[in-house]
This record gives C-alpha cells, structure tokens and sequence, in this order.
C-alpha cells in the first residue's frame, strides 16, 4: 500500500538524486536470500541472491534509507541477517544493471513489512 | 501517569539508541504527551526560544524554494544552469560527492531533522544529514568585510519582535564556468554565486511549529531579489539526532558513468557566465 502511494506521488527521496539514479517506470518485486548486509550511511545496501525458474542465480544490489531514517520506521540493525530469506519491493537502476532502490522488505520469517525508504510516508 | 513516567524512562534506558526519550523542558498534555499546542518557549530575556528538533513539513520546499506556479527572475546564464541541472535530474548536485546542502536548503531535507540551540551570543544548527552545523551569531558583531568564501557563508541574528532574522553572506558560489563551487539553493538547482545575501525570517509559531521564509539577493545570479515560499517545521518531540556521516558512497559511481553516457549523446554548454 505504502509502495502504491509513493509511486503515486512521484517522490522518493535519497541523499542523491533518486531521479537521477533509478526509475519510477521499473518497478521490480524479487524475492531472495540475503548475501551481504552494509549497515551504514548515507544509505544502507545489501544484496540478495534470486533465483530463476531456470535455476541460474542472479546477485542483486538494494538500496535503502540510511541508518537513522531505517530505525525511525522500525528497523533494528539485526532485523535482516545473512541467509535470511526477504521480499523486496523495489525501482531498478536506469541503467539497467541488477541494483534497485528498495521501498519495502517483508521479512519472511516473520511476515513483517518494513519500509525502506528515506522518508517515512 | 507516574506509572506512565517509569515505563518510558525504563524504555530509553533499555533501548540502544535515543530515538525515544522523554526531554526535559517539553510542555505535556494530561496523558503525558508532548503538547506541540503549548505557546512557544521563552528565553530568560524575553525572547521567543527556537530550540528543539526540527523536520520541514513537505520535501517541496528542498525541490525547489520558490512558491508554486513561480519562477526566479535568473539571469541567462543562471537559466541555462538551472535548464541543465533540471535536464540532468540533478545527478551532480553537491549531495552526489558526500557534500552538503547549504542555506537554507539544509534545514529543508524532510527525511532528516536538524536541531537549533540557542543561548546568548550564538545560535547553533546542527545537522542530521552529514553530521554539518552552522553558527548565527547574535552578540552584535557585523557581517565580516571580504571573507573567506565558505560553503555556509557568515551569518549574524537579530530579533524583530517575535521574529529572528538572519543575514548572511561570504558564500562559495557559481565562478566562470565551474558550476561546482558552492552549494545550490534547492534540489531542482537554482544557482547563486559568491556575491549572494541571504536574510532569512524565522518565526516559533508556537511549542511545535516554526516558519521561515528566505529574500535571495545575488545580482550576479538574479535580475531582482526574490522570496522564497513560506517554509513550514514541525518539532520532533522527545527524540534525539541520530549520525549520518556519508562513509558508503556507492551512489557516485553509477550516477556518473551513466549521466557521462547521456552527456556524451547530447552536450550541454551550460555553466557559461
């Protein structure tokens, strides 16, 4: 829901220009486990091997707010650990390259939603 | 409500950060509540006190100064910077490179807060976004006479009644054809340069709420000066600043091989004075 309404507003705020970076128009939702965690500002990344149908594994990189902005939504720096399996709802990069803006992480092990963003909605 | 008290003191000491703890000096509701209706504070000589936590209400105010349906009056070449930086989605704005916003676009970044101290002879600002300050002096002193340019100017204060008005000058600014030096006046790119004056209007319209409006005056940028919207701030209660200094920068790279590839497609002169 917060996704739909963010991609309404046409913002989406980082401490570059999120604009300049991804695109609004290439939404991407991957489910995935996470490989590399970077709690750090200003922004936290990590990454998460997806798997295709076919089998093959495809590395992605995830942006998401920095570290203050991620605990005022209600992260904590051990919410997403190595292994854990998450869905992303996300904007890819322009270039088209395996990198995208995350808006939200569902932690599947426990079914919580958490946005991801710089600014809370 | 002592039952109340206890319980949120032993929930600041249990949590590992402060992004939850009672501040002293918060005027509260009944319930225990930050009252953000209460009337604004006073300092002990009578002064409004702009203390506090402060968040920008909208991020529109950081995209771009001016009020809806407005333009700048820029100068040609002031134009053809903006026309640029717009075209380009702003990928080089200063942020890019772990620098910071400047005056006033620092206390406009919805997503991170900034925090004004007040005492005698000097206001403080204190920024989440880069770990940066700013210093108003209010003991009297002048503006300095050919200063040092810098990234945030001198600022001095003075109060007008309810209403602290802040001068400032000695700005880093558009030179030539580097259109990198000095801050930008918003995201969406107004440029200044180094003869740029500030005089911002800050008003604590009460215990919760702050609006400031800024007059732009930089003949070498714009034919006239010209006043910013009303900038509106909410008060974060009971919180503290959080760091945020710029250690992963894995923006930079891809923003510029890629922004470089779409240059090269279609260049620009822009940046010319």
């Amino acid at each position: 829901m917060c996704v739909a309404s963010l991609a309404a507003s046409g913002r989406a705020l980082a401490h570059h220009s999120f604009a300049a970076e991804f695109d609004e128009k290439k939404p991407v939702s991957l489910t995935g486990t996470v490989t590399k965690l970077e709690w750090t500002n200003p922004h936290i990344w990590f990454f998460m091997d997806v798997k295709s149908p076919d089998g093959s594994v495809t590395n992605w990189g995830f942006e998401m707010g920095g570290t203050a902005q991620l605990l005022r939504a209600g992260w904590k720096r051990d919410s997403m650990k190595i292994g854990d399996v998450v869905a992303v709802d996300a904007y890819r990069s322009r270039d088209d390259s395996n990198r995208a803006n995350a808006r939200s992480v569902t932690l599947t092990n426990t079914g919580q939603k958490l946005f991801a963003g710089s600014q809370a909605p | 409500m002592l039952s109340a008290v206890l319980l949120s003191v032993m929930t600041a000491t249990t949590s590992a950060q402060w992004l939850s703890i009672p501040l002293p000096g918060t005027p509260r509701t009944p319930d225990g509540k930050p009252n953000i209706n209460a009337p604004a504070p006073k300092t002990a000589d009578g002064k409004p006190d702009l203390s506090g936590i402060w968040k920008a209400d909208t991020m529109r105010y950081n995209d771009n100064l001016l009020p809806p349906g407005t333009e700048a009056p820029m100068l040609p070449w002031a134009a053809e910077v903006y026309k640029h930086r717009v075209a380009t989605m702003g990928y080089d704005r200063p942020m890019t490179f772990c620098m910071p916003h400047g005056v006033p676009d620092n206390m406009t970044v919805a997503g991170l807060p900034f925090k004004i101290i007040q005492t005698p002879n000097v206001m403080i600002v204190l920024f989440e976004e880069f770990h940066v300050y700013r210093q108003i002096q209010t003991d009297g002193r002048a503006l300095p006479i050919d200063p040092d340019p810098a990234w945030y100017g001198y600022s001095i204060g003075r109060w007008d009644g309810d209403t602290f008005i802040v001068d400032t000058a000695g700005f880093k600014g558009v030179v030539g054809d580097n259109s990198r030096e000095g801050s930008w006046l918003d995201n969406n790119g107004h440029p200044h340069t180094d003869a740029l004056h500030l005089t911002e209007r800050f008003r604590r319209t009460n215990f919760g709420h702050m609006e400031m409006q800024v007059t732009v005056d930089d003949p070498k940028a714009y034919t006239r000066t010209w006043t910013s919207d009303t900038m509106r701030f909410t008060l974060q209660p009971d919180t503290e600043l959080l760091e945020h200094l710029c250690e992963n920068n894995r923006d930079l790279t891809s923003l510029q091989q890629y922004w470089k590839g779409q240059e090269q497609a279609a260049p620009s002169t822009a940046g010319k004075q």
